[in-house]
């Protein structure tokens, strides 16, 4: 995350950085592909429950067990973690326009990195606790990582996803300090936007992971 | 650099030398081999591989020819100017991207063609047979038979055959490599393989093997099929549907009053090293006196001869040196059926008619004594393989399922030592479970 | 042609203040992670085939007991895992860092520090998962090591444990060599430098980077899965008990699997198409062609996976398509076998050592090409899959292929690295060696295979028709062995007192040859400028402009005022704490602690501090 690479002579005029980050998410587009068909292939193939979408009925015990996708509650951190995006953004445009003079208070509200980082990074945060709070109330409703075909797929395509939102969350507190230390310029706008562009990533990837486990039946 | 005079000597050297390597090598016998096929399933396969066979030869002749020519040629001589700087040809190029995709057409319809064929519903009347894989035997039940043995199937000669294959633990694969493909024998899922043999393969047998690594014990995972005129094969089902009985099923044995002995233990310790299966050991073996009638229908309880198995089919791997056996015991098959009622044998092995066991994790054990191996084809079947093999099972077939029994001797998968606490046997024990079991025909 | 040769210097140029152990252990210079990369990749190379030989002396005879089943398995799992993890890919490592920056005109890769991160990862991934042989608790699951044989129920030992972590390990290393060299090939050509223009060898990595970018990805979440299984109890394979998908192991690992054997041979591909046209003195025949051919096998690469499974039951369909996908694959294949044999037709060849195992390759790869041909037709395949005949058809794709060319790049680039000539008549020795034992010893396993050999066997009886194969194939084995010692000793012998190479000893036309051998630390003394593909053959005079200034010898990066990066020990450090991670989960959970704070803080300190001082 140095300055140092950005006055070398490149092929393309773009900073390798941020060549660099392009193949790395489109490497990443392949992991989660992966993780993402692996649910699709063992959806509805768990031999015993609880199951996402339809109550089960536990033969040894005659316990009814319902569905257990609580999709209103993930639907608001979902609704969160999109905020986050328009943060980040605007996060972005406020290091990349920092030198220009800030006359009103909107201007300086929007000009505030500090304040736009801070809260891409407690939308982040947020969201995390919405899983931690999902992922205990899963296992205490009996479903845990061993419990079936279901559960394996579910902990560990989410914990993927949630442990990238964590890395994002650390990316942007690291941000932050620097922020804090020797304030952020537009020299510095490239380290945003990789940061950007790798949370906007996370994003979207929520966006798929949402639709085919808590929309689609 | 060498020049192209000796290039040419080293190139006929080469040709020699494959010449003799070719001539040797022709002169091993193959049983197993893929390119004899004797049922309609490798003979759809072997068209193919003809086929392509030919192709390949003439595309290697060609491109390496070319490819020596244009090397022996092209070498640089002295004060050459420049060669010709040429960036490409786009007809030739066209031509060697054209030439190939037509060749390829030539593999690609038969291949399509006998994909179809070969992976039909097999045909109506077939025999099924449902094969289970274990680490490391074979499962075969015979579903319309209500059969089921271990390592060792007898099919007609003539008869489309359907095998079903399951697996209960890892993934297996089934090769009988004289009488078609593989097919892997898969957890979850149900696979099938269909053939026919041909009718003139009756009296023969062909060795069958895991073809997919399994763990430890995968090469000792065989099997063995014996082609059989449908006479024999009723013969040998009607015999195999019948319970245990104390004495072969066949020609009736006497039964109640002492089994005459026909377990000598000697020569236990002989048979060590390679070759092992000596014809003394072979002629150990209880026979099966042939008792085919001269027309029609047999009575039940046929077995192939075992001498009349050939050579490669019986096993010669050798005995492991550290594995011995008390020489000169007598066994006592009441005494044999006690014990092995009375122990752990049961936990893990059936036999129909003794109904204390009804284990299902081993071979089912019923007619054990009408097969001509054990231990999935590693050992032949006679009784001074056999007695070692129950002495300790895990030092013959590392990885072995079944423990070591005999008494002091080390379990090398439990790292421990079999002590009369838990169970060892002694050496006249097992004796006596080897005359039962060799009774069970 | 416009061959310009420039005067060999009476000395071999060094490093001035660039030795010492220290020196390696902090460099972050391409070439001396090229050279890194080299010598351990060797070294591995040479364990594996030491593995191998074990492997054929027990084969050697029916009813051998030279080694137990147990370490049998073990030894052909590691042959495999190391030949391909440890040894090829690394060895084509060596080539993409020491020759990329200097095929495109650059001073260095794009990332210097990952570049030494990724040699470090590699080298203590491949301690991790090497060392348990010693112990006899190596990986026993076969390279593709097939779930549900890999999971704890049937797999209880640490056996499986470290191969799932080793070679976890070693795919951060391959992903974050990958980004690099494609961020470096994307954005530091040279001007004039057009993709179009740019070196064989350099577009063949530039597909390989992409292939494993995109392929890595697919194993690692299938380790991943292993991983839980075995550590925490979750179901990805748990067939019998869970209900879980036999076939979803081999699915995953062969959508990674297929594209990494075009990981393993288009480098070697790349090689041979510089040392051809080099030691022919013709251009690349048909080079958009070669290039397009590439770029297609990588794209069909991801679509023929599932013909390494023709026999689990996919059903005709699935048969059919992935039976004509992996034919149509063969027909950009054979076009650069043909546009080889092209390139050499009226040309003036040399059969230096180089250009011997260059033809090699093609002659020995299209034996390959042919056998797997045959295996693309699945009734066929259902014949040959599991047996000897594919232990022989991908040991002539992989040894007669990779290897062959990997050897040829070695003997072509020895004087560009070292400054010195390897010596032609070892050399000569040593090809001629390889090339009979090599043919001794896998040409047979086709008639073992087509006669029945299951592959992975411990051993055999007598009388199965397999004795004399096997017999032969064991004697060609134990050749390889005085071969590579031939190699070794050439190889130091020349380092340290090989003719003097001078800048182009072959007269080659490419970008790398116009520079001191060994190069500068700074590679160029000014970034060339290129108006074609062969710019010492067919360049203009702004070319040889470049070319003169650039072969100048004797000054220093300060002399000429480049801005070199620092040495840095921090990313060795980050890949030591990576790799104490992963012991912890084997150990104690407290080493996983400590690594992981080792290597956090380590990275917080190396992207924290500066590449290379303040420009003025």
């Amino acid at each position: 995350m140095t300055a140092a690479a950005t006055h070398h002579y490149t092929t393309t005029g773009l900073d390798n950085r941020k060549i660099a980050i392009w193949a790395f998410i489109g490497s990443e587009c392949m992991l989660f592909t992966s993780l993402i068909s692996t649910y699709m292939i063992y959806k509805g193939r768990s031999v015993v429950g609880p199951f996402p979408h339809r109550p089960w009925t536990d033969p040894t015990t005659g316990q009814t067990l319902p569905p257990i996708l609580d999709i209103p509650v993930t639907s608001a951190s979902t609704f969160v973690l999109l905020m986050s995006s328009l943060f980040m953004v605007l996060a972005l445009a406020a290091v990349q326009n920092k030198n220009l003079p800030k006359h009103t208070r909107g201007d300086r509200i929007l000009g505030s990195s500090k304040l736009w980082l801070w809260a891409t990074a407690l939308a982040g945060a947020t969201f995390l606790g919405f899983q931690a709070y999902e992922f205990t109330s899963f296992v205490h409703e009996g479903l845990t990582i061993k419990t079936n075909l279901f559960g394996s797929t579910f902990f560990t395509l989410t914990g993927f996803h949630g442990a990238h939102v964590t890395a994002g969350v650390l990316w942007l507190v690291t941000l932050l300090a620097i922020d804090y230390r020797r304030g952020l310029t537009p020299r510095d706008a490239m380290n945003v936007d990789l940061a950007a562009l790798y949370w906007h990533f996370v994003d979207v990837i929520w966006i798929v992971i949402f639709t085919l486990i808590y929309l689609l039946q | 650099m060498i020049g192209s005079d000796r290039l040419r000597r080293i190139a006929s050297y080469a040709l020699s030398a494959a010449l003799v390597i070719a001539v040797v090598a022709c002169s091993e016998s193959h049983p197993n081999s893929t390119l004899v096929p004797r049922s309609d399933f490798g003979r759809e396969i072997d068209f193919l591989w003809d086929r392509m066979l030919l192709i390949g030869t003439i595309v290697f002749v060609l491109t390496e020819g070319a490819l020596l020519y244009v090397v022996l040629k092209y070498r640089r001589r002295e004060n050459q100017p420049p060669p010709p700087q040429t960036h490409g040809s786009t007809k030739l190029e066209i031509t060697w991207t054209l030439i190939p995709a037509v060749i390829l057409v030539f593999i690609a319809v038969p291949t399509v063609r006998t994909i179809v064929t070969t992976q039909a519903a097999a045909a109506p009347g077939a025999l099924n047979i449902d094969v289970i894989g274990h680490q490391w035997w074979w499962e075969f039940r015979y579903a319309d038979h209500g059969i089921t043995t271990a390592n060792e199937i007898y099919i007609p000669a003539g008869r489309t055959v359907n095998f079903r294959l399951r697996s209960a633990d890892v993934i297996h694969s089934f090769w009988a490599p004289q009488l078609g493909g593989k097919r892997d024998v898969v957890t979850n899922r149900t696979n099938y393989l269909w053939l026919t043999p041909d009718s003139a393969t009756a009296s023969m047998v062909w060795n069958g093997f895991c073809a997919e690594y399994c763990g430890t014990a995968h090469t000792y995972m065989r099997f063995r099929v014996f082609t059989v005129t449908p006479q024999e094969f009723d013969s040998w089902a009607a015999g195999q549907k019948m319970p245990a009985r104390f004495g072969a099923v066949g020609p009736p044995a006497p039964t109640g009053g002492p089994i005459p002995p026909p377990l000598e233990a000697p020569g236990i310790t002989t048979p060590t090293g390679p070759g092992a299966p000596s014809p003394a050991a072979q002629a150990a073996a209880p026979q099966t006196p042939a008792f085919a009638t001269a027309t029609g229908a047999m009575e039940p309880g046929y077995i192939f001869p075992r001498n009349r198995i050939p050579d490669y089919a019986v096993p010669s791997a050798p005995i492991p040196d550290e594995l011995s056996f008390t020489a000169g015991l007598t066994g006592n098959a009441h005494r044999g059926r006690q014990i092995f009622s009375s122990k752990t044998c049961i936990g893990c092995h059936s036999i129909a008619g003794n109904p204390a066991a009804m284990g299902v994790l081993g071979p089912n054990l019923t007619h054990f004594g009408s097969r001509s191996t054990i231990a999935a084809g590693l050992y032949p079947n006679t009784p001074a393989y056999l007695a070692l093999w129950i002495k300790n099972a895990r030092a013959m077939k590392p990885g072995a399922l079944m423990p070591a029994l005999g008494l002091n001797e080390y379990d090398p998968t439990l790292k421990s030592t079999v002590t009369a606490a838990t169970g060892g046997l002694t050496d006249q024990e097992i004796a006596d479970i080897v005359a039962y079991l060799t009774t069970l025909k | 042609m416009a061959t310009t040769a420039f005067p060999a210097p009476a000395h071999v140029p060094g490093y001035a203040g660039e030795t010492g152990i220290w020196s390696w252990l902090t460099t972050v210079d391409h070439k001396r992670i090229g050279i890194l990369y080299l010598y351990t990749a060797l070294f591995f190379f040479m364990f594996g085939g030491l593995e191998a030989i074990v492997i054929r002396a027990q084969l050697g005879a029916p009813n051998q007991r030279l080694v137990s089943p147990e370490f049998y398995n073990q030894l052909f799992t590691m042959h495999g895992t190391t030949m391909i993890f440890l040894a090829i890919m690394p060895l084509s490592a060596a080539f993409f860092n020491f020759l990329i920056p200097l095929q495109i005109g650059a001073r260095d890769v794009a990332f210097p520090r990952l570049n030494a991160f990724s040699y470090w990862v590699y080298l203590f991934g491949g301690i991790f998962i090497t060392v348990p042989i010693f112990f006899a608790v190596a990986p026993d699951g076969g390279w593709f090591g097939y779930a549900p044989l890999t999971i704890k129920q049937y797999s209880q030992g640490v056996n499986i444990d470290f191969w799932v972590m080793g070679l976890q390990i070693l795919g951060v290393s391959s992903l974050a060599a990958a980004f690099n060299f494609i961020t470096t090939i994307i954005n530091l050509r040279a001007p004039g430098m057009s993709l179009m223009r740019m070196p064989m060898f350099t577009w063949m990595a530039f597909i390989v980077q992409i292939l494993l970018i995109l392929a890595f990805p697919v194993i690692t979440i299938a380790l991943v899965f292993l991983l839980f299984d075995r550590f925490f109890g979750t179901n990805f394979y748990n067939t019998v008990g869970a209900g879980a998908d036999p076939l979803l192991w081999q699915h995953l690992f062969w959508i990674f699997g297929h594209p990494e054997v075009y990981i393993l041979i288009l480098p070697a591909f790349g090689l041979v198409s510089e040392v051809l046209p080099a030691h022919s003195k013709k251009p690349l025949f048909g080079y958009p062609v070669m290039v397009y051919s590439g770029i297609l096998i990588a794209v069909l690469g991801f679509g023929v996976w599932a013909h390494h499974m023709f026999a689990v039951g996919m059903g005709p369909i699935a048969d059919t398509f992935f039976a004509m996908s992996t034919m149509l694959i063969a027909i950009p294949t054979g076009v650069k076998i043909f546009n080889w044999i092209a390139t050499m037709a009226q040309g003036a060849i040399r059969l230096t050592t180089a250009m011997l195992f260059g033809i090699s390759l093609v002659g020995l790869f299209t034996i390959g090409g042919i056998s797997g041909i045959m295996h693309a037709s699945p009734p066929a395949d259902l014949q040959q899959t599991d047996t000897y005949f594919i232990v022989a058809h991908f040991h002539y794709v992989l040894f007669g292929g990779s290897i062959m060319g990997i050897f040829a790049g070695i003997y072509h680039y020895f004087p560009k690295v070292m400054g010195r000539m390897m010596d032609e008549r070892l050399g000569l020795i040593h090809f001629w060696l390889t090339f009979i034992a090599m043919n001794l010893t896998f040409f047979p396993m086709h008639f073992a295979g087509m006669q029945g050999m299951p592959r992975r066997i411990y051993t055999f009886d007598a009388g199965q028709g397999w004795d004399v194969y096997n017999m032969m194939s064991t004697v060609g084995a134990m050749i390889f062995p005085i071969a590579m010692l031939i190699f070794i000793y050439n190889f130091f012998k020349s380092r340290k007192s090989g003719a003097i190479a001078g800048s182009n000893p072959w007269g080659a036309g490419t970008l790398e040859w116009t520079i001191p051998s060994p190069p500068p630390e700074y590679n160029f003394a000014t970034i060339p400028t290129v108006t074609s593909r062969y710019p010492l053959w067919e360049g203009k005079e702004v070319d040889m402009e470049s070319a003169r200034a650039n072969s100048v010898e004797g000054k220093t990066a300060a002399d000429l005022g480049i801005v070199l990066p620092y040495n840095t020990i921090k990313p060795l450090i980050v890949a030591f704490g990576l790799v104490l991670m992963f012991c912890g989960l084997l150990t104690t959970q407290m080493l996983i602690y400590i690594g992981a704070a080792i290597m956090v803080g380590a990275l917080y300190w190396w992207l924290l501090s500066p590449l290379e001082p303040e420009h003025h």
